[in-house]
């Protein structure tokens, strides 16, 4: 009873001492000492009383390297000479061990020989592990001897399988924790960058260089961490290691630290230093320890280039002096992070971090910083990238208004992350999308797919929460705040200002669709409506709602229930439908401001028109018009980033559209993208957008000049479009395995004013040419168009008319026919 | 004892639960489910292709409370999800025989 009476008197001044210093490897050691006393004492009484058959006692793992927390196991190793041994001493041991537990301390004991301590135990390995730390206590010296001097050797050739097995341990336990340090309740020594790590770190050096000597920020970290630890063990009594909310409370107060919120972002930054490290050897060892690995690395080495090596599945500079004459290199290198999918090597990292100074106005100056970012966020491994770019802190250098959210705590029961790692994950959940199969992310990775500049959406969803860490007003909410933080970083990185607004758009809006989800009545037109009304554009619901999907995932793994998916996706269509049957209904009228003409230019164009083109390209129009007044007909050709722009102002006729798509594709140009607007006098807009796939116009710009008087002349009618069709090389249709089915829809009851007519169907050269002249043969007048191509896949949608009405039954069924045989012979009908 | 099981729309989720919580009841499960009574689905077209909505989304409420407070919960929780329209939802009740709190064996209406 002594005993016990003396260790909890003796401990609680251990605890007492702590928490008024704080000071835990104090603690730590005092409480081992204190430990080692208990157990040689029992032993000295019940384990060697006679000289013969005596074995060693060892202390191994945290005991063992003189680091026991207040309430952690004692871990001890009794070492007999052979089984036998250790079988006729059964009786000596257990009442060794008894008496340690009735002095209060938790045993965790292994009895071995020393043949078991130098063998790879694959289904044990925590015990080869625990041995790294070994200790000897007491007994017999000789027989420890024998063992110490056999451990290194050991040690040395079996490195690679011991390797191994930890590498599995620690990605196991990883994989537990959602390979993420950012638990917002995290427990200080199994969850990544927590004690754990720290000593795996100090395995791995030890396993690979005999020994291991941390760098001062991983000592300092690892003093952070076992500070946490031993105030949760004196708080709770037990081997407590959560830090729970409560938790992180209580310590608030013992240490008189304001807000655990705050102190809460040293944790995160100690388990980020750890982590890393942790990451980087794991991956160094095993990179080192499997030969399969190995000729991998060697293939992968082959996307090595001009600027960067791969070695050991990392990329390195090749020069890195350059980096000083030429900072745009840094963002090469993330962009071929995203690219290939390799991150940097730690040498890379280390270089950048060094120079982040002066990248940091670099980058605030140089014009290409956003062109780089944009390519970097297309890329198929951009997710990765944005997070290397943040570790290295380069994103931070470009957009400083990040560091408002580093590590940053919002306590709730929803949020598993904090608000970086949270604004991280929603990049990988919208990534993860591509090419996936099953509903309902299907739906959302077709949509995905759709996009022209997802690099757009990344933007706007790396911004989307920065608000959050300014304590904005109430009233105002966070997202106006992140709207205000991102207008002023994206102006400094000259993102050009339509897709400034874009992402402004996204970044406002971005809680206004999970929240019409959350608290209105979805199946109220009203509600589509106003939906409908605040998105504005087709393309824009697109974008918002893969931002709300990859947002909504986030939040935590099992967030986005498959529900909660199937419910999003309704809420698309339902606001989907509304605007484009707004697309052929709504038109503009009484057009507020603007000169006489301007009035008479808008007036009856859908309200699609003024919502989708600028002033400035309203004005563009306008001269246009004024152009075709002359001969009937204006063509504009322009050049845009990736692809070319045809605009056309004529007034309309019977077959305008489809001899003004065959004129672009007897030029051999690919149709993305096309417009047909139409005004109450009869005016018609057609707008194009292609690529040229042989950059005919690009080295031959009097092909412009003869493109643009074509179609003119086609347009008017002077020349036959057939005719020019007639020589085009026919296209190779892909196998019969990669085609997509072809759907024809002819749908009266969409709208109230027009059929509509939805194909989908495999893009071909002509194709819209083919489409437009079977609607035009029917009789039917084109009212609206809108076609979109992605990949090889066209989605063409008409609005048509007969006669100023909807196309009467049969008209529509043989409309549909029709339709079906321009798709293509050989591709089956289906739908409708 | 009562057994309350009241299937709700969604979005009247967060008003029902503050309702409850005003009187006093913040215990419940919440489980999402899909189905329908006389709101049948409908039917969106997407490109071309009909998209049949035949099993529309709800949220269902579940809480048992002492017969006592029967009136006053019902009364709060029909407030609180009704819109007027087809599709508000319904509600449930049973009688519950016995309630058991694990921890400490405490039984009946002390247990909830």
């Amino acid at each position: 009873m002594t005993t016990v009476g003396n260790r909890l008197s003796k401990l609680s001044r251990v605890e007492q001492d702590f928490l008024e210093s704080g000071d835990a490897l104090t603690a730590l050691a005092e409480r081992t000492a204190e430990v080692d006393q208990c157990v040689l004492r029992a032993a000295s009484e019940l384990l060697f009383p006679g000289a013969s058959g005596a074995p060693a006692l060892l202390a191994v793992g945290g005991y063992g390297r003189r680091q026991l927390f207040p309430y952690s196991d004692v871990d001890l190793l009794l070492l007999f000479p052979s089984e036998r041994a250790a079988e006729e001493r059964k009786e000596a041991i257990s009442a060794f061990l008894q008496k340690l537990w009735d002095s209060g301390l938790r045993v965790s004991q292994s009895v071995r020989t020393p043949a078991e301590c130098t063998e790879v135990h694959d289904d044990n390995s925590e015990l080869n592990i625990s041995l790294l730390d070994q200790r000897y206590l007491a007994g017999d010296r000789t027989l420890y001897a024998g063992m110490a001097e056999k451990l290194p050797r050991f040690l040395s050739a079996s490195r690679e399988s011991l390797i191994r097995n930890l590498a599995k341990l620690s990605r196991d336990r990883y994989a537990k924790f959602g390979n993420t340090f950012y638990h917002l309740e995290p427990n200080v020594k199994e969850t990544p960058g927590g004690l754990r790590d720290f000593q795996l770190i100090c395995w791995l050096e030890q396993l690979r260089e005999g020994s291991c000597d941390p760098s001062s920020e991983l000592k300092m970290a690892f003093r952070f961490m076992a500070r946490l630890r031993c105030y949760l063990h004196c708080l709770y009594a037990r081997d407590a290691n959560v830090l729970s909310f409560e938790a992180q409370d209580a310590i608030s107060e013992q240490w008189q630290h304001a807000d655990a919120a705050l102190w809460m972002r040293d944790y995160y930054r100690h388990a980020r230093t750890i982590y890393r490290v942790a990451g980087r050897e794991l991956e160094n060892n095993e990179a080192q320890a499997s030969s399969l690995f190995s000729q991998f690395r060697d293939w992968r080495s082959r996307v090595a280039n001009q600027d960067f090596s791969v070695h050991r599945e990392r990329a390195h500079f090749r020069a890195p002096q350059r980096i000083d004459v030429e900072p745009e290199l840094v963002l090469r290198l993330f962009e071929f992070v995203a690219r290939h999918g390799i991150r940097p090597s730690f040498e890379a990292e280390q270089r950048i971090e060094a120079r982040l100074t002066k990248l940091r106005e670099q980058f605030a100056e140089s014009r290409e910083t956003v062109q780089m970012l944009l390519r970097i966020f297309s890329l198929p491994y951009a997710p990765l990238a944005a997070r290397s770019m943040n570790e290295s802190g380069v994103m931070a250098a470009i957009f400083p208004e990040l560091n408002q959210i580093e590590c940053l705590v919002i306590r709730d029961f929803y949020h598993r992350y904090t608000v970086d790692e949270h604004t991280l994950v929603t990049l990988q959940n919208l990534w993860s999308l591509r090419g996936t199969e099953d509903a309902p992310q299907k739906y959302y990775g077709d949509l995905l797919a759709e996009i022209k500049q997802p690099g757009l959406l990344m933007l706007a969803l790396l911004f989307h929460d920065v608000g959050k860490g300014v304590d904005p007003a109430p009233e105002q909410g966070h997202a106006a705040a992140s709207v205000e933080m991102a207008q002023v970083a994206l102006t400094r990185i000259h993102l050009a200002p339509q897709d400034l607004e874009t992402v402004l758009f996204l970044i406002r809006c971005h809680l206004e669709l999970s929240g019409a989800l959350q608290s209105r009545d979805v199946f109220d037109p009203q509600t589509i409506r106003e939906v409908a009304h605040r998105v504005e554009t087709v393309e824009r619901l697109k974008a918002l709602t893969l931002v709300t999907y990859a947002d909504i995932s986030a939040v935590n793994p099992t967030a986005m229930t498959p529900w909660r998916a199937e419910q999003l996706w309704q809420l698309y269509l339902m606001v989907y439908n509304e605007l484009t049957r707004e697309l052929e209904e709504e038109r503009i009228e009484g057009v507020p401001t603007g000169s006489p003409e301007r009035v008479a230019f808008l007036e009856g164009f859908p309200t699609r028109y003024l919502r989708t083109h600028s002033e400035t390209e309203i004005d563009e129009h306008m001269a246009l018009e004024a152009r075709s007044r002359k001969r009937g007909v204006a063509v504009e050709i322009r050049r845009l980033d990736a692809a070319w722009q045809l605009t056309l102002v004529a007034a309309d006729h019977p077959g305008l559209f489809a001899s003004a798509a065959g004129s672009l594709s007897s030029f051999g140009m690919n149709i993305l993208k096309a417009e047909a607007f139409a005004n109450k006098r009869g005016l018609v807009l057609d707008m194009f957008t292609f690529a040229d796939p042989i950059r005919t116009l690009d080295l031959n710009p009097t092909e412009v000049d003869r493109l643009r008087s074509v179609t003119e002349r086609a347009v008017s009618g002077k020349l036959d479009v057939r005719e020019l069709l007639k020589n085009r090389p026919k296209p190779v249709l892909p196998s019969r395995k990669a085609r997509i089915p072809a759907r024809v829809n002819v749908n009266s009851e969409a709208s109230s004013a027009a059929t509509l007519v939805e194909i989908v169907a495999e893009d071909r050269p002509g194709l819209l040419y083919d489409l437009a002249s079977a609607i035009s043969a029917s009789g039917a007048n084109i009212e609206v168009v809108l076609i979109d191509t992605e990949a090889h896949k066209a989605i063409d949608v008409f609005y048509v008319t007969a006669g100023g009405a909807k196309l009467e039954e049969e008209r529509g069924a043989l409309l549909a026919e029709s339709l079906r045989a321009a798709v293509g012979a050989g591709t089956a009908g289906a739908g409708g | 004892m009562k057994k309350i099981e009241a299937i709700i729309q969604p979005f009247k989720l967060d008003e029902v639960k503050e309702a409850l919580k005003a009187i006093g009841i913040d215990g419940m499960t919440i489980t999402e489910v899909r189905g329908h009574g006389r709101q049948k689905g409908h039917k969106e077209v997407y490109r071309g292709q009909e998209y049949n909505v035949d099993l529309l989304a709800k949220v269902k409420v579940e809480m048992v409370i002492p017969d006592g407070r029967f009136d006053e919960v019902i009364q709060t929780l029909t407030t609180a999800s009704r819109t007027g329209k087809i599709g508000d939802g319904k509600i449930f009740v049973y009688d519950v025989a016995e309630a058991i709190r694990i921890r400490n064996d405490d039984r009946g209406e002390s247990a909830l």
